[in-house]
């Protein structure tokens, strides 16, 4: 039984550092890339990472929680996909570019001086 | 007993100020009042005051009972109370009776000069009131209550000088007068604040002042006394703080017989002989303000001569006049001072009418090149103004000649023999620019100009007859034993008499001599000069005493615009270079530290998240290494 | 009165203020509710008076729990001192907003009224949060009416405020977080009630002397004292009529009612051992502010000078450590609240008539309008300290007292007889009096409502110089309290 459970942590390690190796690529998909297309696949890797820690953890603990929490994840990740796509269309018309660097109209130099 | 009286000497002329001012406002807003009303509200009220103080007068003869009514706690503060208290002792009620004789024939004099004008009805508003304050300056029980009356004068004075508002140099006679005149108030304040500690343990009216004042040490009472002294410097226009007095004949003409006769500028004499419990301490703070009396008379005397304005050689006779009052009051001789003081009410009044009802006549011209030939034309003005410029030049048996008399025995026989020659050139020199005006104005040849002169009324010939009997014969109250009178005034006011003087008869009677010798030269003198005086030639003054010895500049210069210069630089550099830059220096720091990191918000989206992945980084590190 | 008359009084304006904010009411309903409110709140105010009894305690106390955790009190309460300036606040209201009766939009109202809730909220609060807390909630509206309604270079003038006090408020919020920690060390439970806040034994002499200055810059910005004066320059002259009115006759009192309220109790000994520091500081304000009054052109500024001039003498009352100074300061306080109030709406109804602030194109107003001057002189004459006038009683009171601390103090206080009188003549003469031919026709004379408005004041500083004992009963064993219990001076 002991034995058991020390390959299930072992494993379950390795499941993490599976998750964390993706979530990190995906994070620097977000912050390295220009591309917005680019950037939306990164971000749904490290949202699939995150997925991948929830149902490990379930497995680990024998809980269904997470493997729900995981299967509204999927679902909410669907749904936003049509949301973000449909922005990238809607800014890729605005600007005819899809370079993340071009949509800066927050930044602080145009606005008035004190 | 009777004594609520008392406060309705001050409260008549207060109540119809009062009534005066509303009426006047109601009747300049919504309907119009005639003038009629406020005539006889305005002129009826300094008299109803005189018959109350009469009947207090009458009670007073022949017994020395002091009258005191307290009409309300005033303040009290920590079981120490002051009341408005009034106190009618033969000073004070003397006092009143010619303040309100004198004033309200002025108030009737002003009645006839002022019936064109608009503000008529404000105009008697200021004069009961001015009326009513110095009642109560005089009327006082302590010397707090006395400065309500004091200030209360001073800024009546304010209105009345600058009462033709619109023009600007009016307004500004009217505000140096105030200033001055609350230089000498910090004097006062500061003497008041002082007895207040030292000598106010037992009650802070007169009559106790008097009492614990021997206990207070001797400097402290010199201090007082020096500081009370320089309240009545201010207001009876003594050396340094003359100034305002000249100009003060910016206002109309009853305002400067009113201020300068009865009033105001005698409250300082006033003062110092009501502090006479004081000051008997401490001659040597007397001997300076008889000395201080004796340069402003002098110095007075020396600008009148060469004045031009009928008003402002009126002027500079009130000061020099004052300047006697005080030499008495200083010596010790206050019943002398108030006795000059009284005359003195008599005869100014009636030079001031007098000059009015010439102005007047003339169509307002005051210089008095521009006059001349006066005699036939006011007949009636010529002989009332020549009794009161005999008067004050001392020739008996007219007013001013006892009184001076008094003043001079009194420095001489103080030994004090300076300021007795100082007295007696001033003698020479008053009689010299008075029979100068008097000549000049009234028998110098015809002014040119034919005009049509304008016509003088009743209410104003007849105060001067009045006043020119009372120039006449007020001195016979002070007729000295030495002569065969009784010496009325000093035997009324026998508490406030020099008593250590002793002067020989024969000496008594050379003074007199010397006195009457000095104005018959005086007179003789301006008679060579100005008698028949061919009035085409309008002398043009120059020089130190023409500019009056230019006092005005120096002030100016080395006072107002020193201040002026430190004013300025306090608040336009100090504050908005050192103070304003440190705070506002602080509040841009932030600003511009605002500005700096501001930079991070760069709108670059790839920049934030890395930002987030630093923010997280740093928090899970902590965590992991904290919860470890 | 137990129904708890000081909350009633505290927000009831604030709660028409929000009802009005809800409801679709227009500025004249609004203008004409918000003056109900200041009369119905006048004669709740006057059975206060009516029913405060002769002692130096608190009364009317109102004490529940707020924040329990914390030991927080919503904790209410008034003694002498607090209840004249209520009085005062009570009587300057409605009569401002007579004065402000024509064209003014709903938010000045509604601010307005917000302000009198924090004004009186600052008055009755016993427990430093609680006090903080109105102090704080009274300064918002003022920004706001600044901001959006006043004039010139409004929103420097709101900046430079806010700064100002912000920076002072931060060093007191700090001073009473330390206060109220030092009383949790000491006792084991929290509050910040001021009476069990005075009992903290356990402080440092350092760290008092720490916490005494982080209340006394706080307030001394809001009075404000040598060198902390520069924002009421520009806030007194672009400041619309109400907001110049209620900083300069309401608002700059609480800054000294805040040390007497709570500086004074919590550090009596600090308060005694720096008292001849702040009894010259406020002589040298005296004569500095009032120096710096003379070459203004700008009306409001020379006022602003002038109130900072009197409030300077208000502080060396208040340090005086006698019973004179403090009386005097005490009586000062209503009398130049009067009078600057006074002050201010009048030179307001010039400039909205006009639209001129600069002396030297001023003049011949007393021809134009008489009863406006003969309002204007009073409250001048008060302001200068003339005998007749409140004025006059509370300076003097105040010289004797500054004499009783030191007869150098006093002597030099005495001047203010001179400084006041400098300025104010010769403005009275350029501005009102002499006509110096510049155009002033469209100035007018006051309507009724505005004498209506003006005489409740004017009678008073005069009723208050002829016969001030009338008005004295009612402070003085406030003030034998505060010297005796508090400060523990017994032979003064």
């Amino acid at each position: 039984m002991q034995e058991k459970e020390a390959l299930m942590a072992d494993s379950l390690l390795s499941y993490i550092a599976l998750a964390m190796i993706l979530f990190s690529i995906g994070f620097l998909g977000v912050i390295a890339r220009k591309n917005i297309f680019i950037v939306y696949m990164s971000i749904e890797l490290m949202l699939n990472a995150i997925n991948l820690i929830f149902i490990a953890l379930g497995r680990y603990y024998e809980s269904m929680q997470p493997q729900v929490i995981a299967l509204i994840i999927i679902a909410i990740a669907a749904a936003e996909a049509a949301v973000f796509l449909s922005l990238i269309v809607v800014l890729y018309r605005k600007k005819k570019s899809l370079n993340s660097d071009v949509f800066n109209v927050l930044n602080q130099k145009d606005a008035a001086h004190e | 007993m009777s004594n609520f009286l008392l406060a309705w000497i001050v409260l008549i002329p207060l109540l119809s100020s009062a009534a005066l001012g509303l009426m006047y406002l109601f009747s300049i807003k919504i309907v119009k009042i005639p003038n009629i009303v406020f005539t006889l509200i305005g002129v009826s009220a300094p008299f109803a005051s005189f018959w109350i103080a009469t009947t207090f007068f009458l009670q007073m003869i022949g017994n020395s009972e002091i009258f005191l009514y307290k009409a309300y706690r005033w303040l009290g503060v920590d079981g120490y109370d002051i009341d408005m208290g009034f106190m009618a002792d033969k000073l004070s009620i003397f006092m009143v009776l010619f303040i309100t004789f004198v004033g309200g024939l002025i108030h009737l004099y002003a009645s006839g000069y002022m019936k064109n004008d608009d503000g008529y009805g404000k105009f008697f508003f200021y004069f009961n009131l001015f009326i009513a304050s110095m009642l109560l300056l005089v009327l006082a029980d302590s010397p707090i209550i006395m400065f309500i009356g004091w200030e209360g004068v001073g800024v009546c004075s304010y209105f009345l000088i600058s009462y033709y508002y619109e023009d600007e140099k009016n307004v500004q006679a009217g505000n140096k007068a105030f200033i001055a005149n609350r230089v000498g108030d910090l004097g006062f304040i500061i003497a008041m604040i002082t007895m207040f500690y030292y000598a106010g343990a037992n009650g802070f009216d007169y009559i106790n002042l008097e009492a614990s004042m021997a206990s207070v040490p001797p400097d402290v009472l010199t201090f007082i006394g020096l500081a009370l002294f320089v309240g009545a410097i201010g207001k009876s226009a003594q050396i340094p703080l003359f100034v305002w007095l000249p100009d003060a004949m910016a206002g109309p003409t009853p305002v400067s017989a009113l201020i300068h006769a009865a009033t105001m500028v005698t409250a300082g004499v006033y003062m110092v002989a009501r502090f006479h419990f004081l000051y008997d301490l401490i001659p040597d703070v007397g001997l300076i303000i008889a000395y201080v009396g004796a340069f402003s008379a002098l110095f007075a005397a020396v600008i009148a001569t060469k004045q031009t304005d009928i008003k402002k050689i009126l002027a500079y006779s009130t000061m020099s006049q004052l300047g006697y009052m005080f030499i008495a009051v200083g010596l010790g001789g206050y019943s002398v001072g108030i006795f000059h003081v009284f005359t003195h009410a008599f005869f100014k009044a009636l030079l001031f009418m007098g000059a009015g009802a010439v102005i007047v006549a003339l169509h307002h011209e005051q210089n008095i090149f521009k006059m001349g030939g006066m005699k036939n034309k006011t007949p009636l003005v010529y002989f009332t103004m020549l009794i009161a410029t005999l008067a004050i030049a001392g020739i008996p048996p007219f007013a001013g000649f006892f009184s001076k008399d008094e003043i001079l025995l009194t420095a001489f026989g103080s030994g004090e023999y300076l300021i007795w020659i100082m007295g007696v050139v001033t003698a020479v020199l008053t009689a010299y620019y008075m029979f100068r005006l008097l000549f000049v104005v009234f028998h110098g040849s015809n002014y040119k100009e034919e005009r049509k002169l304008h016509a003088l009324n009743k209410s104003i010939t007849m105060p001067l007859v009045i006043l020119a009997m009372g120039s006449m014969f007020a001195g016979l109250i002070g007729v000295p034993e030495l002569l065969g009178g009784h010496n009325l005034i000093g035997i009324w006011l026998s508490d406030w008499r020099n008593s250590s003087l002793h002067v020989a008869h024969d000496t008594e009677f050379i003074l007199m001599a010397v006195n009457i010798l000095a104005a018959i030269v005086g007179i003789s003198i301006a008679y060579k000069k100005f008698f028949k005086y061919d009035m085409k030639i309008v002398p043009q003054y120059e020089g130190m005493i023409w500019n009056k010895f230019y006092i005005d500049e120096i002030y100016d210069r080395f006072i107002v615009q020193k201040i002026k210069k430190i004013s300025i630089f306090i608040s336009y550099k100090v504050d908005v270079n050192i103070i304003d830059m440190v705070v506002m220096g602080l509040s841009r720091s932030f600003i511009r530290g605002g500005h700096f990191i501001s930079k991070l918000q760069n709108a670059n989206t790839r920049f934030y998240a890395f930002t987030m992945l630093i923010g997280i980084s740093v928090i899970s590190t902590y965590l992991i290494m904290v919860m470890r | 009165m137990d129904f708890g008359i000081l909350s009633v009084i505290i927000f009831l304006p604030m709660f028409v203020a929000l009802l009005m904010l809800i409801l679709p009411i227009g500025a004249k309903g609004t203008r004409n509710i918000a003056f109900l409110t200041s009369i119905i709140i006048f004669i709740l105010v006057s059975l206060v008076y009516y029913n405060f009894e002769l002692s130096g305690y608190m009364q009317f106390r109102e004490h529940h729990t707020w924040i329990t955790t914390y030991g927080i009190y919503y904790s209410l309460g008034i003694d002498g001192f607090s209840l004249i300036i209520l009085m005062l606040i009570a009587t300057l209201i409605p009569s401002a907003y007579l004065w402000l009766w024509d064209g003014r939009t709903k938010g000045y109202w509604i601010s307005m009224m917000l302000i009198q809730t924090g004004i009186t909220g600052t008055l009755f609060a016993q427990d430093l949060i609680l006090f903080y807390f109105f102090w704080e909630a009274m300064l918002l509206p003022v920004f706001m009416i600044i901001g959006m309604f006043g004039t010139g270079n409004r929103v420097f003038s709101t900046i430079k405020i806010t700064v100002y006090t912000i920076m002072g408020s931060l060093l007191m919020l700090i001073s009473i977080l330390y206060l109220g920690v030092a009383f949790f060390n000491n006792y084991g439970f929290w509050s910040f009630a001021l009476n069990d806040i005075v009992q903290i034994t356990n402080l440092t002499r350092t760290e008092e002397i720490w916490l005494f200055a982080g209340f006394m810059i706080a307030f001394a910005i809001k009075i404000p004292l040598f060198p902390f004066h520069t924002w009421l320059l520009e806030t007194y002259s672009n400041s619309p009529t109400g907001g110049v009115f209620l900083l300069s006759s309401i608002m700059a009192k609480l800054g000294v009612y805040g040390i007497v309220r709570f500086v004074m109790p919590i550090f009596p000994e600090l308060y005694k051992e720096f008292a001849p520091f702040f009894v010259w500081i406020g002589i040298f304000g005296l004569i500095y502010f009032g120096i710096a009054a003379l070459m203004q052109i700008n009306i409001k500024k020379m006022f602003a000078y002038s109130s900072a001039s009197h409030l300077g003498f208000i502080v060396t009352g208040i340090f005086s450590l006698n019973v004179y100074g403090m009386t005097g300061a005490a009586f000062l306080i209503i009398a130049h609240a009067m009078a600057t109030g006074g002050l201010f709406l009048l030179v307001g109804k010039m400039e909205y008539s006009l639209g001129i602030k600069a002396i030297p194109a001023l003049g011949g107003i007393a021809k134009k309008a008489p009863i406006f001057t003969v309002f204007f002189a009073i409250m001048l004459l008060c302001i200068v300290g003339l005998p007749g006038t409140s004025g006059f009683v509370s300076e003097f009171l105040i010289i004797l007292g500054a004499f009783g601390f030191s007869p150098s103090a006093g002597i030099v206080s005495a001047f203010t007889v001179l400084v006041a009188a400098s300025f104010m003549f010769w403005m009275f003469q350029k501005a009102i009096l002499s006509d110096s031919g510049n155009d002033v026709s469209q100035m007018k004379d006051l309507n009724f409502k505005e004498i209506v408005g003006m005489l409740p004041l004017a009678f008073l500083i005069i009723a208050m110089g002829i016969y001030p004992d009338w008005f004295f009963y009612k402070i003085e064993p406030t003030i034998q309290h505060y010297l005796i219990d508090i400060l523990e001076i017994r032979n003064y």
